[in-house]
């Protein structure tokens, strides 16, 4: 094989993976960070509120819980959540069903370069920023 | 003739007070400083809660608790410590540590920073969440000292507070109320309560709970606004006839102090008793509204601790975390825990930093108390250690990093002072407090909580 074989073998090769990687980011597939683990997300109302989110993919799918404080300070709810991963945006939603009205939450969010989640939760009509870290879980 | 016993007691029917070093304690062969200054060290560890204005990102910027310059030409005046410039020379100022063990472990524990923070300050471990009894953290700095140097003294250490800390159960996220409530840790399963009322300090301390009187007869002295004194003037002056001039003129200053104190706690109880409308009307007849009057009275009984040698350890809680207490003394009537949670605002930053600024403000009231104390070597200031800190950084982030933190005092020729000291990024605050315990004596302590390391407090 001559030389000149080999790097046009090696450009197509290189070439593939290119493609196959970039249609798999846009699917949030499998070459993405997979988002399943625990998250520790800074939710800002009127101060940082530390919140806990836990997710798991599956390909393009996401479910999880998220601890939402309440009004009784220190007894957050745990509501469960689904969505999806697409384009490198996830969607999540769920319910609080203990609220005297159920309530409804929407998260949307992006991994950047730094691994830290950066979105938006909105519930009742109120949009709040957040960023969300991985947890490094211990013993 | 026959030195007088460091240990010797007043001693009188319901009390006993233990006397404050006296030049008749000292063999006539040896000079002063005759007591090895080496064990003597007094420690005091004041926890503050909710972290500092200066741990956030514009307070850093603005010098708002760590000064701009490192060493011993430091700038206190736009930080939270200016009132400790007349002590300067006493002073060590470690910034930019971190308290990891504070840090939420697994999801669960994700939101309950301020649950279990004040259990991590003097261990520095990470507290197991748990509502039920089987409560864990570690050992306390003040305890590991106290098991060490403390046992020959009358109360091996003593552990105060001034916010409320009675709640039982759980208290937030599946945490304890003991780990808000405790500072002091006797082993990793064994926090130690906390006493709030000052008439109970004095009580304790004047072996007036120890002393066989019973609760009638104690009730019967605070009735009658009697001072303990009372039933040590025969003691008191059979003893001041044995004495010199300079001893007598001492032990007469000493109890005019205990009679002083006594006096203040009794002019508070008189006060609450009286039917007026309180400010924290759910509390002690003996524990003052006035914070600042509650902190002060509280640093005159450890004075007097010290100066009896009645015990060298103090473990002092000066907050309780969410506590919303207002500190209007301070210029500024905001809530402490919304104040903390400041959006990173400057104009709120600010305000949080005048509520800290009060907080410390508080200190150079003892260090005064402690530099006009005579000891052994010269003054009581000369034989303290005063380590002060919050186990919270940023409290708008709930962020345990760079956090506030430091000593005063020399520990009896243990560190220098004079110094601010800023540490590599990431250093626990542990590897401070490992350093802090070998300087106090516990040489061959390997690692305190997350230490990785020793940390040179005599550092430039």
């Amino acid at each position: 094989m001559t030389t000149m074989m080999k790097a046009t073998i090696a450009t197509t090769i290189l070439a593939v993976l290119t493609v196959a990687t970039s249609v798999s980011a846009q699917h949030g597939g499998t070459d993405a960070p997979s988002l399943t683990g625990t998250w520790n997300m800074g939710l800002q109302g009127g101060h940082v509120v530390p919140v806990a989110l836990v997710l798991k993919q599956n390909g393009d799918i996401l479910t999880g819980t998220i601890s939402m404080p309440t009004q009784r300070v220190g007894q957050p709810v745990d509501v469960s959540l689904k969505g999806d991963i697409s384009h490198g945006t996830l969607t999540l939603t769920g319910t609080v069903e203990s609220a005297k009205e159920p309530t409804t939450i929407g998260i949307t969010g992006r991994l950047n370069d730094e691994g830290i989640i950066e979105g938006t939760l909105a519930m009742q009509g109120h949009d709040m920023p957040y960023t969300a870290e991985r947890l490094k879980e211990r013993k | 003739m026959k030195p007088l016993a460091r240990r010797s007691v007043l001693r009188g029917l319901g009390a006993t007070v233990a006397l404050p070093f006296l030049e008749a304690m000292v063999p006539a062969r040896r000079a002063s400083g005759a007591v090895a200054p080496s064990n003597r060290t007094r420690l005091v560890c004041v926890e503050m809660v909710h972290g500092s204005a200066g741990s956030s990102a514009i307070g850093i910027k603005k010098n708002l608790w760590a000064p701009a310059a490192v060493g011993r030409d430091f700038d206190l005046s736009p930080t939270s410590l200016r009132s400790l410039e007349p002590f300067r020379d006493h002073l060590t100022i470690v910034s930019n540590t971190d308290v990891d063990p504070a840090n939420p472990f697994t999801a669960t524990e994700i939101g309950g920073d301020h649950f279990r923070s004040s259990a991590v300050f003097l261990t520095q471990s990470h507290p197991k969440q748990t509502q039920g009894g089987d409560v864990q953290a570690g050992i306390s700095l003040d305890q590991l000292y106290a098991q060490r140097f403390g046992q020959d003294t009358a109360i091996p250490s003593m552990q105060l507070c001034v916010e409320s800390v009675d709640q039982a159960g759980g208290c937030g996220y599946g945490y304890s109320c003991v780990y808000t409530d405790a500072i002091s840790w006797a082993a990793p399963n064994r926090p130690l309560p906390m006493t709030r009322d000052p008439r109970v300090v004095f009580d304790e301390l004047f072996g007036v709970l120890r002393s066989g009187t019973t609760t009638a007869e104690r009730a019967e002295r605070l009735a009658e606004d009697r001072s303990i004194l009372d039933w040590l003037i025969s003691s008191a002056a059979r003893l001041a006839g044995t004495l010199g001039p300079a001893d007598r003129s001492r032990l007469a200053d000493y109890l005019e102090h205990v009679r002083e104190i006594e006096r203040r706690i009794q002019i508070v109880e008189a006060g609450n008793r009286s039917g007026e409308v309180r400010d924290l009307p759910s509390e002690p007849i003996g524990v003052p509204d006035s914070f600042s009057e509650h902190v002060k009275l509280m640093f005159d009984l450890q004075v007097l601790a010290f100066a009896s040698d009645i015990t060298r350890v103090f473990a002092f809680k000066l907050g309780r975390d969410t506590s919303n207490r207002s500190y209007p003394e301070s210029g500024f009537a905001g809530a402490f825990h919304n104040t903390s949670h400041h959006s990173g605002r400057e104009d709120r930053i600010l305000d949080f930093a005048t509520i800290n600024t009060f907080h410390v403000g508080l200190i150079p009231y003892f260090l005064e108390k402690l530099k006009n104390t005579p000891d052994a070597d010269g003054s009581l200031l000369d034989q303290t250690l005063l380590v002060y800190g919050s186990p919270m950084g940023d409290s708008n982030l709930h962020n345990h990093k760079r956090v506030p933190f430091f000593l005063a005092g020399r520990a009896g020729g243990a560190l220098k002072g004079g110094r601010h000291l800023r540490a590599p990024n990431g250093t626990p605050l542990a590897n401070v407090m490992l350093s802090v315990l070998r300087r106090l004596g516990l040489e061959h302590l390997e690692r305190f909580g997350d230490s990785d390391g020793a940390f040179d407090l005599n550092a430039v």
